[in-house]
């Protein structure tokens, strides 16, 4: 890596970390309307905090998640990750810098030739320096962790939905990220399911709350017991509900 | 008039950009092996060793039956046609046109054939069902996880193959040269093929199996990957990155015999 490469990444990295926002959109065109300048999406997503963003399918809510991994750029508006205006990243330096993020895109995107365990394994082989038996011994944890060890041989295809879920789950907080934004994750789940997999998921390996962002149309009420703040998308703009 | 040049000039920047795209789809590729991490090496070791063996070992048989096929025939049919003329004459055939030519040319096909298709179609199925995204997603470069290992294997794989069919070649040759000569003794028979032969047929097929792996690996996996809309741009990814493969293929065999002359 160049000189120059590698300070764009320091700063990425350095850059407000310890006081800036986990993610913040800001002025974002959710629904493409150039000429309703008044109808933009800011929000701001504290440290710890459990977030759910709710809205109606055409609201534009199911493009927050790229847009905070910078999977895409907006049409007008940025997100903001731990500083850095993440989709402006090059793209080995924005790689880099997703491995302090999970993601569950909507679905599951778990590697279809793959086990669910080798699944789960994936960004701790590729995109950590972990050696194989600590890779191994956190696959092993995660799996227990989210009662994966009976269908760890399995292929997505042979898994039913929950135990994919749970799966796209464990591989978005395999490295311990410090933001995990999710999609829509509790489509198709039972309420108990959707609790213990947000229980899950919001909690470090320190024992920590680790900041949650996740997007849906809508929430159970036992999945809102669990939530620090809910938003909706109306018109495009961010309103605040009752957690 | 000048729409039909408009429309040439058109096709001819296409193939350009496309050639364009390929060049750095191949640089992206091998600057990728440099990042791998510590335990992603030897991931990617276990994931090239599978590739291996399902591009080179599980291809044995159908090569050694087409390669067995293929030099008998041909030295069978030039000792019986040019025996009486030039008795030794099947030796350059053999080492010319079966070993120099014909042997890496049908290799490569054999591989585009199997592996390749495999290769476009699921780099292609990786990228409609979202797989590329997630990889991207999680920091992983998708040019290490899927590109670097077919192309090592591809690689690798044609290259062996490349020198079996050259020894099933050379065996069934002195069937073949038995056969249209009417009796032919071993040592006489390997005295004329190593005559003709010289190193340069040794680093020709090195580099061929070199250069044809990574053309079947990059071709189909660019086109694999270019997918864009759907499941119904699959079978289309695959034609044309078979169809890719095999014109590069063709042209680099032509490239060789310039070169080498």
């Amino acid at each position: 890596m160049t000189p120059a490469r590698a300070s764009y990444l320091a700063k990425a990295f350095t850059f407000g970390v310890e006081t800036a926002p986990p993610l913040v959109f800001k002025d974002l065109d959710l629904r493409d309307r150039p000429d309703h300048p008044s109808h933009r999406f800011n929000l701001t997503i504290e440290p710890g905090e459990v977030m759910a963003v709710v809205g109606d399918e055409d609201s534009g809510v199911g493009d927050l998640g790229s847009y905070a991994l910078g999977l895409r750029r907006p049409i007008s508006g940025q997100a903001v990750v731990f500083g850095a205006a993440i989709v402006d990243l090059p793209y080995y330096d924005l790689l880099v810098f997703r491995r302090r993020l999970g993601y569950l895109q909507v679905g599951d995107g778990l590697l279809q030739n793959l086990t669910l365990r080798d699944n789960v394994a994936l960004p701790l082989r590729f995109a950590s320096d972990h050696r194989l038996a600590q890779v191994e011994g956190r696959v092993t944890q995660l799996m227990d962790d989210l009662h994966l060890r009976a269908v760890a041989g399995l292929r997505p295809a042979q898994a039913n939905e929950e135990d994919r879920r749970r799966t796209a789950v464990a591989r978005a907080i395999a490295l311990d990220p410090d933001l995990v934004v999710l999609e829509a994750p509790f489509d198709g789940l039972t309420g108990r399911a959707a609790v213990d997999l947000l229980e899950h998921a919001s909690r470090r390996e320190d024992g920590s709350r680790r900041t949650i962002c996740l997007t849906a149309q809508e929430l159970v009420p036992s999945v809102r017991r669990l939530l620090t703040r809910v938003v909706k998308v109306v018109d495009g703009e961010a309103v605040d509900e009752a957690p | 008039m000048t729409a039909v040049v408009a429309a040439i000039g058109q096709s001819g920047a296409r193939r350009l950009s496309v050639l364009g795209g390929l060049a750095r789809f191949a640089l992206r590729a091998l600057a990728a092996a440099g990042r791998l991490s510590r335990t992603g090496r030897w991931v990617t070791l276990r994931v090239l060793i599978n590739q291996i063996r399902f591009t080179a070992l599980q291809a044995v048989g159908l090569v050694t039956l087409l390669a067995a096929i293929l030099s008998f025939l041909v030295i069978a049919q030039t000792s019986r046609q040019l025996g009486a003329v030039a008795p030794n004459f099947f030796g350059t055939i053999m080492v010319v046109a079966v070993i120099r030519e014909l042997g890496p040319l049908l290799t490569a096909l054999i591989v585009v054939s199997r592996s390749g298709t495999a290769i476009a179609a699921e780099m292609a199925t990786n990228r409609v069902l979202g797989e590329v995204t997630a990889l991207e997603a999680m920091g992983i470069d998708p040019y290490i996880y899927l590109v670097l290992p077919r192309m090592l294997g591809a690689i690798v794989s044609v290259a062996c193959l490349m020198v079996l069919f050259d020894g099933v070649a050379l065996v069934s040759g002195y069937i073949g040269a038995n056969v249209g000569s009417g009796g032919m003794s071993i040592g006489h028979y390997s005295d004329i093929v190593l005559s003709t032969l010289s190193a340069k047929d040794v680093w020709l097929t090195v580099a061929k199996g070199i250069t044809f792996g990574a053309a079947v690996a990059l071709f189909c996996s660019y086109h694999g990957l270019a997918v864009k809309a759907g499941p119904t741009e699959i079978p289309q990814a695959v034609t044309r990155g078979v169809v890719g493969t095999i014109v590069a293929i063709f042209i680099m065999s032509a490239a060789f015999v310039a070169i080498a002359a």
